[in-house]
């Protein structure tokens, strides 16, 4: 009951954040009947997407601080696993979508046990490595159709067990329930013990450990939380692409994505990663479509983008929200 | 039989790697920094000596100095124009702020290059090998095996014996002291990334002589050379050479093994995979390396 | 039975031995001083009890169990607090926050974590910068909200380390007197490792002197001072000329 209480709880933010976050809420929930394109429809689910993304890595990445380059793991197990019980058993996505996160969960707390015995860059390249092993193997086992892949079944009718839809609004608001889910836990989360313990653990390990806190347990849940909400997007990409390949749903570029749209933001903020995937996914998808079409233009989308990490790392590590707080802290 | 063919690339690959690897633990070393686009710069001296050899119509063991060259810019434009500024921030910021330049120099070289596979294919030693009793080898492979030894025996002679080297290892045991004693860090932090950059040039020069060079190359070695860093101690120069090697052995060794048992997951293709594995297991297991040189 | 028992421990860094053969005890409501100069140990003893270190020979004893090598946050929840020379002047949590996580030790529920910092607070007086982030602090307010974290977490014996440094005598008065009430009214044990000569005398009821890692004294302050090994070793000239 607390707990709910807290979830939805906004009330210790300014009063600027609180009716932005209702104007933002009004715009999504009516963006479907703006007629926008196809195109733009994608992109605003790849949006909330990635915000839920986002905000998974946040709890260990953004509150921990810990530079975790492995999220995309988990967006495989929760993938494969809603793919491969529909082609195997054909099991509901209602169903196999919780068993993917409880198998992500699981698998989470093997991972992080030796893991979190690491620090710093040790740490970090250490995620990197386990979550190219996991995609290595998928690459190369046939029993999961290997490099090739998995198409999941067409069904001629919609069909909502199977959540499989004709038009993207039905994706669209699926996404936005998830988004929400994300947020009000988010925003609980922040307020929880675990998320006060986790932000002493960034601030001081030393002080966090004489306070009682068990830091490797702590970081181990919170990884687990963020490994959970990874595989929570990766089972929602599986029956929205209908089709998912090992470089689609576990390659190093989309680990880094997730954890670069939460800093972008501006980590161990709740409103962070979704700044970060408002402002990422976009441009991404746009400079990808103009640039894409000019032939002998290839490659400088992603140097753009590759420019715009480099400038925020150098010059704002706390991202575009730190750069808000900054302002804001002036102007008062 | 096989095995000791295997073993014996392995460690003409190994030396290539300890090279490879051992500016990125120099770096490591001196500043404390990980540099995730240390496999872009070996891609750029990749295409170096490709098209240097090509344009002026050279042997490409000659348009090593190029590379080199090329390597040494780099490194020193990378740290004075942005890694000095990352410095500043945390060490998150800092990871992303070289994964950035990783991935600007990986589509920089796309748009260049385009993504086709480009590898040397005229020069004195190319596709020639070299037989001694049952083993053949690539004369490509051996020129990079004792070339890469070499370089790595004048940096080492270079950190060990000379002045400025010795104030490159001071620096990198404790800054705030060398920087007491009159040693300019920001310097070293230069001259660290200058060798750094300088040296993967030449390995990927070195590497181009018989492995494609495309725009994508790095990552696969760069995570190689964080196997090695990680397995010779995090900064140590003796630790990175056994290490390359060990990795170098392991790479070959290991789909001969597969093979040999018949596992369909001890292939080939999991040749890197036991790469990142035995990253994971150094780090987790050994954290001061394998050597455990570096206190 | 002793309070907290330390039985012989030794901790050498490869080749410095730190602490060599080390044994004493502390009883229920002591007030104990560890002094000794630069480099003698006794920053590294307190992380043996505590945890940080692991001690290569020899025991810990609380409250007759066993804590030997037990991490710190074990040897917290058996109800060991401790404070820290040097404290990470930190940006990202508020003071409340601060003294909140300590209180997260003993308590679940925001709320009481909440209430139980802010009495805290109101106890140590510094409830007015409760909203303040640990850099915008001075070192003597840094310090309070140290001890205050520490106390948080309901400690039976509270270990300080070098508490009063960098402080002016007024503070140092304060500090001290504050330390009196922590013992006497929350029953605290306290165990201080101090450099100021004056403070240490004037509040420790007994106190430990290591010299090189080894223990070359321990009795009463009056006695310590004239402790001709003592005085070789540290008091030397400063302390012997001015008494």
């Amino acid at each position: 009951m607390e707990a709910i209480k807290d979830a939805l709880n906004f009330s210790d933010f300014s009063r600027a954040e609180r009716i932005s976050l209702i104007i933002f809420s009004l715009f999504l929930l009516i963006f479907p009947l703006l007629g926008a394109g196809s195109f733009t429809k994608t992109v605003m689910i790849q949006f909330l997407l990635f915000s839920l993304f986002g905000m998974g890595w946040n709890t260990i990445g953004g509150y921990g601080g810990q530079v975790e380059l492995g999220k995309a793991q988990y967006v495989g197990i929760g993938a494969y696993t809603v793919a491969l019980m529909m082609v195997w058993w054909k099991i509901p996505f209602w169903f196999s979508m919780p068993v993917g996160v409880l198998i992500a969960l699981g698998y989470s707390f093997i991972i992080g046990y030796p893991l979190f015995r690491l620090k710093g860059h040790y740490f970090a390249i250490a995620t990197i490595c386990t979550s190219l092993v996991l995609k290595d193997i998928f690459d190369n086992w046939t029993l999961v159709g290997a490099a090739k892949g998995i198409e999941l079944p067409i069904h001629e009718h919609p069909d909502f067990v199977y959540m499989q839809f004709k038009s993207d609004t039905y994706y669209y608001y699926f996404i936005m329930v998830l988004f929400y889910i994300g947020l009000f836990y988010m925003n609980w989360f922040r307020k929880s013990k675990l998320g006060y313990q986790l932000r002493m653990i960034k601030d001081d390990e030393d002080a966090a450990e004489s306070l009682g806190i068990d830091i490797r347990w702590c970081k181990i849940k919170a990884y687990s939380i963020a490994s959970a909400f990874v595989a929570v997007g990766g089972g929602f990409m599986a029956v929205y692409n209908l089709y998912i390949d090992p470089t689609s749903v576990m390659e190093l570029s989309l680990s880094i994505k997730i954890a670069l749209m939460a800093m972008l933001g501006g980590a161990a903020s709740l409103w962070g990663p979704i700044i970060g995937a408002a402002f990422l996914v976009p441009l991404d998808r746009f400079l990808g479509s103009w640039l894409g079409g000019y032939k002998g233009l290839i490659g400088v989308d992603f140097m753009i983008y590759a420019a715009l990490i480099m400038v925020v790392s150098a010059y704002q590590p706390r991202g575009i929200w730190g750069i808000i707080e900054q302002l804001r802290k002036r102007g008062s | 039989m096989l095995i000791i063919d295997a073993l014996l690339q392995g460690i003409l690959m190994g030396l290539l790697f300890a090279l490879v690897a051992l500016g990125l633990t120099i770096i490591f070393g001196v500043m404390d920094i990980v540099n995730f686009a240390h496999g872009e710069f070996l891609m750029l001296g990749m295409y170096t000596v490709y098209w240097t050899s090509l344009f002026l119509n050279i042997d490409p063991l000659l348009a090593l100095p190029a590379s080199a060259i090329m390597g040494i810019l780099l490194g020193l434009a990378s740290y004075y124009c942005f890694i000095r500024y990352l410095l500043r921030g945390p060490a998150i910021a800092q990871l992303f702020g070289t994964f950035g330049l990783m991935l600007f120099l990986q589509y920089f070289a796309m748009f260049l290059f385009k993504t086709d596979y480009r590898m040397v294919e005229k020069g004195l030693l190319v596709g020639k090998s070299l037989s001694v009793g049952p083993f053949i080898f690539d004369w490509t492979k051996i020129a990079a095996g004792l070339l890469s030894l070499i370089s790595f025996i004048v940096v080492f002679y270079f950190i060990n014996m000379t002045k400025t080297g010795k104030a490159l290892q001071a620096t990198a045991l404790n800054k705030e002291a060398a920087s007491y004693m009159g040693i300019k860090t920001d310097r070293m932090n230069a001259l660290a990334w200058a060798i750094g950059g300088g040296t993967v040039g030449v390995a990927g020069g070195l590497l181009v002589n018989f492995y494609y060079a495309y725009p994508m190359v790095g990552i696969l070695f760069v995570m190689i050379a964080f196997a090695c860093v990680a397995l010779g101690g995090f900064g140590s120069i003796k630790g990175v050479f056994f290490a390359g090697l060990l990795i170098g052995i392991l790479e070959m060794v290991f789909p001969v093994f597969g093979q040999l048992v018949g596992s369909d997951f001890l292939g080939p293709h999991f040749k890197v995979t036991i790469i990142y594995l035995a990253y994971f297991i150094i780090v987790v297991v050994r954290p001061q390396g394998l050597f455990g040189w570096r206190q | 039975m002793a309070f907290l028992e330390v039985d012989n421990i030794t901790k050498d860094f490869g080749g410095l031995v730190a602490n060599n053969h080390i044994s004493f005890s502390i009883d229920e409501g002591e007030i104990v001083g560890l002094i000794g100069p630069n480099g003698a140990g006794k920053t590294t003893l307190f992380n043996c009890i505590v945890g940080y270190h692991k001690p290569d020979s020899g025991k810990v004893i609380f409250r007759g169990k066993d804590i030997t090598g037990l991490k710190p946050h074990d040897t917290n929840r058996a109800g060991i607090g401790r404070t820290f020379q040097v404290m990470k002047v930190t940006t990202g949590m508020t003071v409340l926050e601060n003294v909140m996580v300590g209180a997260f030790c003993r308590v679940d529920e925001r709320e009481q974590a909440r209430k139980k910092a802010l009495a805290l607070l109101g106890f140590m007086g510094i409830e007015k910068i409760k909203d303040f982030h640990l850099n915008e602090l001075p070192v003597a307010m840094q310090r309070k909200v140290g001890l205050a974290r520490a106390l948080a977490t309901n400690p039976v014996l509270l270990m300080l380390d070098e508490v009063a440094s960098g402080l002016n005598p007024k503070e140092i008065e304060e500090i001290v007197e504050f330390m009196r009430v922590i013992n006497s009214e929350k029953k605290i044990t306290l165990f201080i490792i101090e450099h100021i000569m004056e403070m240490v005398m004037k509040v420790s009821q007994r106190v430990i002197v290591l010299d090189y890692g080894e223990k070359i004294a321990e009795g009463l302050p009056a006695d310590i001072v004239k402790n001709e090994n003592v005085i070789k070793a540290y008091l030397g000239e400063k302390y012997a000329q001015s008494h």
